[in-house]
């Protein structure tokens, strides 16, 4: 499938643990770059939240550690937000979260920290799909379950990314082979 | 029907007023001994001798900040050495104010492109640190007697964010307080105790009439005009009352109600979209 990424400027927002990696391998295999000099310049933003496998909402000290867990939302929204002026101008912009499925499906396991940040990414991208749908932005996410591999979610941003995918906004696309329970 | 909470020991934050007063007023109604916390202290007082004249004695205010985790630790304190063990937590705290004038400190409304990254801090604090802090600090009771209610009255924009409205930062925070109900019901459900979160719609109280003339302020509307776009959203065609919140909280909060945990339930006169 020609995924319509040739010459396109990537940039990502997050920790470098291996699903960011993977998505820059697979998009610049499609003829994407990595951006050199900023968000200012980036077609494509990926944001990834970290994750705390079995984190404990009940165990956070205080309001600033509860509040710390959910930074990776606004680092999200400054990274957006630094991009969203090429994209404007350009009429075409892509932007990917990469986060938990235990946002949309809750199992004992959870890492609840990371699930409490995607919802908020989940609302948000529909807020920016509300407010920049029109300039041909679109605002999706990838959750993350199961036993899903950095490949296996790079392969779901990158199609996130593409030309065809040019009618989805405000959407989630979950990777975890079948894990979730929810029907919806 | 008996609810099966005569003498259990609730607290609802943002008591003194709208919801969180007809909450109040339901709980105390079913036999709850009931403290109402808020930070005005001439509403609190008012409420509580309207509860006190149902059920003497069945009611305790105390004006305090409930979006500061000490401050909420102090509440809870005094609500159990004056009425025991706590069983029944709502949370009842309002974000995203529009007029920061009318209704105290907070952050207004905005856009994506606009808004200020400290402001989505403000509002996490109101609504998602709030719920948090009060439900931790109740869950220690709770858990010792092998029954507890958590209620938090939310949105129903965290699970449709209102697009059509310019209100980004409850878009944004209200799904993670929805998640933070439904992880924690998970979590607690091996003690006996439920959790679940209110997907609020638009429901007749001071707050949102006051809401509404801001807004047809800011559309350059007139209020009628501004109603009547919102009532025809709704398939029951009218706003809906803050008892109607308060039946189906006070069902929440019931012994009747213990199969039911980590729902995010809707009063919104029809008006949602999701299946």
């Amino acid at each position: 499938m020609e995924l319509g990424l040739e010459g396109r400027v990537i940039s990502v927002c997050g920790p470098d643990d291996g699903a960011l990696a993977a998505c820059r391998l697979v998009l610049a295999a499609e003829g994407a770059q990595i951006a050199e000099s900023g968000l200012g310049e980036a077609d494509i933003v990926i944001a990834a939240g970290r994750v705390r496998a079995g984190s404990d909402l009940l165990a956070a000290a205080d309001a600033d550690e509860l509040y710390g867990a959910w930074t990776d939302v606004t680092a999200a929204v400054d990274s957006y937000r630094a991009a969203l002026p090429r994209m404007t101008r350009q009429r075409w912009g892509r932007l990917v979260w990469i986060g938990s499925a235990q946002a949309k499906s809750v199992d004992a396991e959870a890492d609840e920290l990371g699930a409490v940040a995607s919802l908020g990414m989940l609302g948000l991208n529909k807020v920016v799909t509300g407010e920049l749908g029109s300039h041909n932005i679109t605002a999706n996410a990838v959750l993350r379950g199961g036993l899903a591999t950095d490949a296996d979610v790079a392969d779901a941003v990158a199609f996130l990314c593409s030309d065809g995918a040019g009618y989805l906004s405000g959407i989630t696309i979950t990777v975890d082979g079948g894990a979730g329970s929810a029907v919806f | 029907m008996d609810y099966g909470i005569a003498g259990r020991v609730a607290i609802v934050s943002g008591g003194s007023r709208g919801i969180g007063r007809a909450i109040a007023t339901a709980l105390v109604r079913e036999g709850a001994k009931v403290v109402i916390a808020a930070r005005t202290v001439a509403n609190l007082d008012e409420t509580l001798a309207e509860l006190e004249a149902i059920a003497p004695g069945h009611a305790h205010a105390i004006g305090a900040s409930m979006t500061d985790p000490p401050s909420v630790e102090r509440v809870v304190a005094e609500a159990r050495d004056r009425f025991g063990p706590i069983a029944i937590a709502v949370s009842n705290v309002i974000g995203h104010v529009i007029d920061a004038e009318k209704e105290g400190s907070g952050p207004g409304a905005g856009t994506f492109e606009t808004m200020p990254t400290a402001a989505y801090r403000e509002e996490f604090t109101q609504l998602l640190v709030s719920s948090w802090a009060l439900a931790r600090a109740c869950v220690p009771d709770m858990q010792a007697a092998g029954w507890g209610r958590i209620c938090n009255i939310g949105s129903g924009v965290a699970r449709e964010p209102s697009t059509h409205l310019p209100h980004l930062l409850p878009n944004v925070v209200r799904p993670s307080v929805a998640g933070l109900h439904r992880l924690l019901a998970a979590r607690l459900a091996p003690d006996g105790i439920t959790v679940n979160n209110i997907l609020t719609g638009s429901i007749l109280t001071e707050r949102n009439r006051s809401y509404w003339v801001w807004l047809a302020k800011e559309r350059g509307e007139t209020v009628p005009e501004v109603t009547r776009d919102m009532t025809a959203r709704i398939p029951l065609g009218r706003f809906g009352e803050p008892e109607e919140m308060a039946a189906l909280v006070a069902f929440l909060c019931s012994d009747r109600a213990r199969m039911v945990t980590g729902q995010s339930i809707p009063v919104v006169g029809g008006g949602s979209a999701h299946l």
